[in-house]
């Protein structure tokens, strides 16, 4: 985040306030001695546009995550799951994932879905993420903001994406080169197709811990 | 780390040693992590968060310490505060706020408790030794860094003034930051000398819960109350300097007019430059205590007599405690004051851009402003550009050299207050021409290299 756009920020009505829900699942919570917390892990924080927010990542993320030893967390935006809707566009679902992130105990990785994936690159422009993954992004802004920290992004696309014009840029924007995933992008949260997405994401955030 | 001889230097490389974990080191400390840089942080207490922990051993903080500056303007830029915290949240949710920014990013394990650094000097390579000093009969140990960040505060050694009198005075004196307990004010006649935040903030203690309250002011200030126009004050008058120049006076006047006039009906002047140009004092009770009789404002203090005190005005008064918030005197006492720009004669730092010692590329001090706004926001920008510019001296000669020239000239114009005498007031820096000089100094550590 640059000074200038700081000041900007810090001179803008904030964001009405919501109580937001939070998924919270940790290693601990499997009732598994073989997996523990590692606190040399970073912690991961999902979103996504899908109107179940945080729910959404119940049903398999979260859990997957938390296996790999990883404290793993989503968020619900204004209107989403169990949040209540409140005015704001794109920059207000960005800070309620960057008031999310600051709840978590470690510095956290921020991973987002479709529009989420514009929320979680917003909000990686203000907290200084471990590392940012955008799955499958849409309506990315045209102004992106330069991620604080410099964090290692990673950008995850299924196959029938590649060629688009949207994926082109961001994978531009970042300098990067997308993975992708057998499957349809709206359906990542369960089923096999699910499960392949996931190990590469998390092999990635382990190939960037060490 | 392992044990030291008190002969041999530990050689920590290229590592950089940051001096206090209050706000400003935490700061240091996580913005050199995020830069690359290995840091270790001695702290002399055995507590984090500095003035904001009341376990502090010498902490400041007098009863019921609410922020002054509102949590949009106080909050560290990339880690902000609950949104569902009060606009001025208090001393207690302060220290949770920077515990849990340590803790988020992991600070602690770099921070060395119960270690007081007594002495550093440089030595070949542009690095510097420091001494830390033995706690309790342990040998003090030295060490070696690459560089060293002086972020030990200036709220530590209490401003006492020296009345004619004062020594011999049969009633009860002390500084600010010794009334711990409100309770000692109950039933008293209490006299506050002191016409900034914290005096002003003790009156209001008084006013509710002492006997009487009399309150001993030298000069004008601004009186803000903690609103203005619907808003946290701070954040009205900073969204004002995003305004066009010739709307800004305008607007301003407009929203100050209020503030002015109730002072004014107290006898209060503000002075004539706006409130932006000094620490304003903000406090939304204070004139209305003022307005009821319950705090009654005297000039100066003339001297003590006895059980008496007397002021300029020639009028006398019995009071059975007297509170001094007369400030802080800003000391670093670890350095050679050279090193940080004074002279024998004038001892207070000069540092250039308020951070860089003109002595030693390798040595900076973060915090060492009064900008009259939220602090920790500064300091961020302030050690973002000190881990930067450790960087880029090593690896880009030239734009070492440019960054030199452009600090140089930053330092000439954001003298403010270099005229007047009283160390504290040195400090003062106008926050809008700070920032927008601290903008410049980054982006010239940042800008792509010319190719
Ligand atoms: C009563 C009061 C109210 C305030 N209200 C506000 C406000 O509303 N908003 C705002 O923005 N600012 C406010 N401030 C300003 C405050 O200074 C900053 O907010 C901030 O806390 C400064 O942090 P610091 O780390 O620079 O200093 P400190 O908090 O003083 O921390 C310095 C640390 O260095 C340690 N130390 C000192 N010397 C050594 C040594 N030789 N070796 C090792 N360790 C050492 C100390 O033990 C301490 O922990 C207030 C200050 C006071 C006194």
């Amino acid at each position: 985040m640059s000074l200038t756009a700081w000041i900007r920020r810090a001179r803008t009505p904030e964001p009405v306030p919501v109580r937001r829900e939070i998924a919270v699942f940790e290693p601990a919570d499997l009732f598994d001695i073989e997996i523990k917390d590692n606190p040399e892990t970073n912690p991961v924080l999902c979103c996504t546009s899908d109107a179940a927010g945080a729910a959404a990542f119940n049903a398999l993320w979260l859990k997957r995550i938390a296996s790999s030893g990883r404290y793993a967390a989503a968020v619900s935006v204004r209107g989403q799951g169990g949040t209540p809707a409140a005015v704001g566009g794109a920059e207000a679902r960005a800070h309620d994932v960057v008031q999310a992130a600051v709840t978590v105990p470690r510095q956290t990785v921020l991973i987002g879905h479709r529009e989420g994936a514009a929320w979680a690159a917003l909000a990686a422009g203000r907290y200084p993420a471990a590392g940012l993954v955008l799955v499958s992004p849409q309506r990315f802004p045209k102004q992106l903001p330069k991620p604080v920290g410099e964090p290692p992004v990673l950008l995850v696309v299924s196959e029938s994406e590649t060629q688009s014009k949207e994926v082109q840029a961001v994978a531009d924007e970042y300098g990067i080169t997308p993975l992708t995933f057998a499957g349809a992008p709206d359906d990542v949260f369960k089923g096999a197709a699910a499960e392949g997405l996931l190990d590469a994401i998390l092999s990635w955030l382990d190939a960037q811990q060490r | 780390m392992q044990e030291y001889s008190s002969q041999a230097a530990y050689d920590r490389g290229e590592a950089v040693c940051v001096i206090g974990a209050g706000a400003s080191g935490l700061i240091a400390v996580k913005n050199l992590r995020e830069n690359g840089f290995e840091v270790d942080c001695y702290e002399r207490d055995t507590v984090l968060g500095g003035l904001w922990n009341p376990q502090n051993q010498h902490s400041p903080l007098y009863p019921n310490t609410h922020l002054v500056t509102s949590r949009s303007q106080t909050e560290i830029p990339d880690f902000p505060m609950p949104d569902d915290w009060p606009d001025y949240p208090s001393a207690t949710q302060m220290l949770e706020y920077l515990t849990s920014y340590a803790k988020h990013f992991g600070l602690s394990e770099h921070i060395w408790y119960g270690s007081e650094i007594s002495h550093l000097e440089p030595v070949e390579g542009a690095r510097f030794e420091v001494v830390v000093k033995p706690a309790a009969g342990a040998a003090a140990r030295r060490l070696r860094y690459g560089a060293v960040i002086i972020a030990t505060g200036h709220h530590w050694a209490p401003n006492l003034p020296s009345y004619p009198g004062l020594d011999e005075f049969r009633g009860t004196v002390m500084h600010s930051s010794q009334l711990k307990d409100p309770s000692r004010l109950r039933g008293k006649h209490v006299l506050v000398v002191g016409g900034g935040n914290s005096g002003v903030d003790i009156a209001c203690e008084a006013a509710v819960n002492a006997a009487s309250c009399v309150h001993s002011v030298r000069r004008g200030a601004w009186h803000l109350p903690k609103y203005l126009g619907g808003e946290p004050s701070d954040y009205a008058l900073a969204r004002l300097a995003s305004r066009p120049k010739f709307l800004r006076r305008f607007l301003a006047d407009r929203i100050l007019k209020g503030p002015k006039l109730l002072a004014e009906r107290m006898g209060i002047e503000t002075p004539g430059h706006g409130p932006g140009s000094e620490e304003p004092v903000r406090n939304g009770r204070y004139l209305e205590h003022v307005g009821d009789g319950s705090i009654k404002r005297r000039g100066e203090v003339a001297r003590f007599d006895g059980y008496d005190v007397a002021f300029a005005d020639g009028t006398e008064i019995r009071p059975d405690l007297v509170v001094l918030a007369t400030g802080y005197q800003p000391k670093i006492a670890c350095v050679a004051p050279e090193l940080l720009g004074g002279t024998p004669d004038q001892p207070a730092p000069q540092l250039f851009a308020r951070m860089f010692s003109p002595k030693a590329q390798t040595l900076a001090v973060a915090g060492l402003v009064e900008p009259g706004v939220g602090v920790l926001p500064i300091v961020h920008w302030q050690t973002h550009a000190i881990a930067r510019w450790l960087q880029v001296r090593k690896s880009d000669p030239e734009r070492a050299e440019s960054f030199k020239l452009q600090v140089n000239a930053e330092s000439s114009h954001n003298a403010a207050g270099a005229a007047d005498d009283s160390p504290r007031r040195r400090l003062v820096v106008d926050a809008e021409e700070y920032l927008a000089s601290l903008g410049r100094i980054i982006d010239t550590l940042e800008q792509e290299p010319a190719k």
